[in-house]
């Protein structure tokens, strides 16, 4: 750590703490926005608190300063009074309205800091792209430490947002999830809301010369947005949320140092990044288990289809045993869908084989005893549910097999007997087959 | 006409309600006491919700007045309980079943206290009253459309109301939930509250209720189940839809943009 530290510097140590806290307070506000889908207003304030910037420098602020708080606070609060201005006075949708307003804005204010370069200490690019590189310059000192000026900002702005959420965060969530019990029950909503547009302003404000108006609208909603996709509850979410933030900003300062670029820039691509992987990752809802599930849910019902075929091929070789020197492999009973390659049908059997289901017998297959009681459930699945579409559903008879076809993989025990009681002990399907019993033990394929 | 002095439990005053300037609910006269079901019905765009939005505060009136209890709504919030409808949520939100039956118990918490163990308790004895004590901690958009409808009720009578309205608590609900829901409300009856459902099956509302309003841009008729629920009545809800109340309507809409 203390190699890190000498070859980072003080210097790169201060702008790292500075960034990853800014990054915090903005995953932190972002994480409501995010469920809230508000996103795009968050974009909007987070632009358009340009203008209250610049003219609070103008009026004597300083960048960071209480002036410039409350001046960006005004003009975030000013965007969102106006879009609902367009919106319910001109009739304007909301999207389009806060297009309209928060651009304006936005080029107002870079119209103002343009024009006004000369006179006040606020750089047009520095406050575009931010100046992460040069924080650690302007420092204040306290209690003999020279701490940045930005630093300490972004520090007061994270505890004041990290305290107003953790003392309205169930009035927060009510109204997130259902405005309208909130407002039943007496929650003001309109001002609810109208707190945590403030929030997202000063989130924003703290970190305009850290990382800039552009690319704080990725610290605003990328964290949060991976958060969401990882972990289902909103608190939960909340502290994942704020890692990921502070971990972007660490690895993203690093690189930027490694590659000589933009540390801003880089931060929001290593927080795109994260996305990246969360999306492919995610425990539920990634693309990878998602895959996996289906991958397995194939194979599953490859093996019981080649279960329920030997099966058959058994049963009609005991009915009628002229047959029996038919190959048991190529017993496929009338298959409408697309029969699965050669190959994976093999594999299917070997692993059948393999696990003691079946065993090979002079060119084909017999089912074991644990075989013959897996085939049986699926069979009886399968049966059980053209008997009852059968009687529920004016289907043609040679129209019954295909849904039983799919759905003999998911019909639960529960289910099946619920079936057999309804349609009665009969004891055979409509093509006048016998539906076998219910197995003693307990039966493979169930939900 | 004899005047009544007694305060009604749920009393609308010749109740107009607009969306913008178009009046969707026109002079509903209404008094409600319980204990006991009471069904609102109504065909589609009756402004059947719009009548219980218009009790809870949600939509303002045009003109008349509503009185809970005798009283204006801001001083008995804490005694009225509210289940919207289902499709008003985003049920991907990342809370879990009980978190969400938790939120009732929030308004008796005013702003800053935070839900302690009596609440939390409170919420999981709520969740087993309406069957889903076993799935409390369920992601609730890994519910069924069923249980997402229990799991609101749950919130509701998490509330501790003496007045509740539910908003088509029935709609897209398994015939399981259905009955559960419906012995949920009855104990809640027997518990001396008053309980106003929106409803829109008719087969189910003449053995469920104890009394309904057919409603259909105004009150069509009021009182006991058995003699509102007649072929004349319904024919009246139903058949007889009033274009003169929505050519109006239109009109005072048009009137608005106009100069």
């Amino acid at each position: 750590m203390a190699s890190l530290v000498s070859e980072f510097g003080a210097m790169h140590a201060w702008a790292i703490a500075t960034a990853a806290v800014v990054s915090a307070g903005c995953a932190l506000v972002g994480t409501l926005l995010v469920v809230r889908r508000m996103s795009l207003v968050g974009d909007a304030i987070s632009h358009a608190v340009l203008p209250g910037i610049v003219v609070a420098v103008l009026a004597g602020g300083r960048p960071g300063g209480v002036l410039v708080l409350v001046g960006a606070v005004a003009a975030g609060l000013l965007t969102v009074w106006l879009t609902q201005l367009l919106s319910t006075q001109g009739g304007l949708a909301e999207d389009a309205g806060t297009g309209v307003v928060f651009t304006t804005l936005f080029a107002l204010g870079v119209v103002i800091v343009t024009a006004a370069a000369s006179r006040i200490d606020l750089d047009p690019t520095c406050v575009l792209y931010g100046v992460l590189e040069l924080v650690p310059f302007d420092t204040v000192e306290i209690v003999s430490v020279n701490v940045p000026r930005a630093m300490l900002t972004a520090t007061v702005v994270f505890l004041l947002l990290a305290s107003a959420a953790w003392l309205t965060w169930k009035t927060q969530v009510l109204t997130a999830f259902d405005p309208d019990a909130a407002r039943a029950v007496g929650v003001p909503v309109g001002f609810v809301t109208t707190g945590l547009m403030a929030a997202t302003a000063l989130a924003t404000v703290a970190s305009f010369e850290a990382v800039g108006a552009i690319l704080v609208v990725a610290m605003l909603v990328v964290p949060a947005s991976a958060a969401e996709l990882l972990v289902h509850r909103l608190h939960h979410m909340a502290f994942v949320a704020i890692a990921l933030a502070v971990a972007g900003a660490v690895i993203g300062y690093m690189a930027a140092w490694y590659f000589n670029t933009s540390a801003a820039g880089m931060m929001a691509v290593v927080l795109g990044f994260e996305y990246l992987v969360a999306a492919v990752l995610a425990p539920d809802d990634g693309i990878l288990s998602r895959l996996a599930r289906r991958m397995w849910l194939a194979w599953r019902v490859l093996c019981e289809d080649r279960l329920a075929a030997i099966w058959r091929a058994e049963e009609a070789a005991a009915i009628q045993p002229a047959h029996a020197t038919a190959s048991v492999v190529s017993a496929t009973p009338n298959m409408t869908q697309v029969p699965p390659s050669r190959f994976s049908q093999r594999l299917a059997l070997t692993w059948l084989a393999f696990s003691g289901r079946v065993a090979a017998v002079d060119g084909g297959w017999k089912l074991s005893a644990q075989g013959r009681e897996e085939a049986g459930v699926i069979v009886r699945s399968h049966r059980l549910w053209e008997a009852w579409l059968g009687r529920h559903a004016d289907i043609p008879l040679d129209h019954l097999h295909p849904p039983a076809e799919w759905v003999e993989h998911h019909l639960g025990a529960a289910v099946r007997n619920r079936i057999e009681a309804e349609v009665g002990q009969q004891g055979s399907d409509p093509h006048g087959r016998t539906i076998p019993p219910e197995s003693e033990g307990k039966g493979e394929g169930e939900e | 006409m004899s005047h009544d002095v007694k305060c009604h439990d749920l009393e609308f005053h010749d109740v107009t309600v607009a969306y913008g300037r178009r009046p969707v609910l026109w002079n509903i006269d209404l008094s409600i006491d319980g204990p006991g079901l009471f069904g609102v019905i109504g065909p589609n765009g009756a402004g059947k919700s719009t009548l219980v939005k218009a009790a809870l505060g949600l939509v303002p009136l045009v003109g008349g007045h509503i009185r809970l209890f005798g009283r204006p709504l801001e001083q008995v919030r804490p005694r009225i309980g509210y289940v919207p409808q289902r499709e008003t949520v985003d049920w991907d939100f990342p809370v879990s079943a009980v978190e969400v039956v938790l939120m009732g118990t929030y308004a008796r918490l005013g702003w800053f206290r935070r839900p302690g163990a009596a609440q939390r308790t409170l919420a999981r004895e709520c969740l087993d009253r309406v069957g889903l004590g076993e799935i409390a901690d369920r992601q609730i958009g890994r519910l069924s459309g069923g249980q997402q409808q229990r799991v609101f009720l749950a919130r509701a009578l998490a509330q501790q109301a003496d007045l509740y309205f539910l908003d088509e608590p029935m709609a897209g609900v398994d015939a399981r939930s259905q009955d559960q829901i419906f012995r949920v409300l009855s104990e809640l009856r027997a518990d001396g509250k008053l309980v106003v459902v929106v409803h829109h099956d008719l087969r189910t509302a003449g053995e469920w209720f104890d009394s309904v309003a057919l409603i259909d841009m105004r009150l069509v008729a009021a009182g006991p189940t058995a003699t509102v629920l007649t072929q004349v009545n319904l024919r009246r809800t139903y058949a007889g839809h009033l274009d003169v109340l929505d050519e109006l309507g239109r009109a005072v809409e048009q009137r608005g943009r106009t100069p």
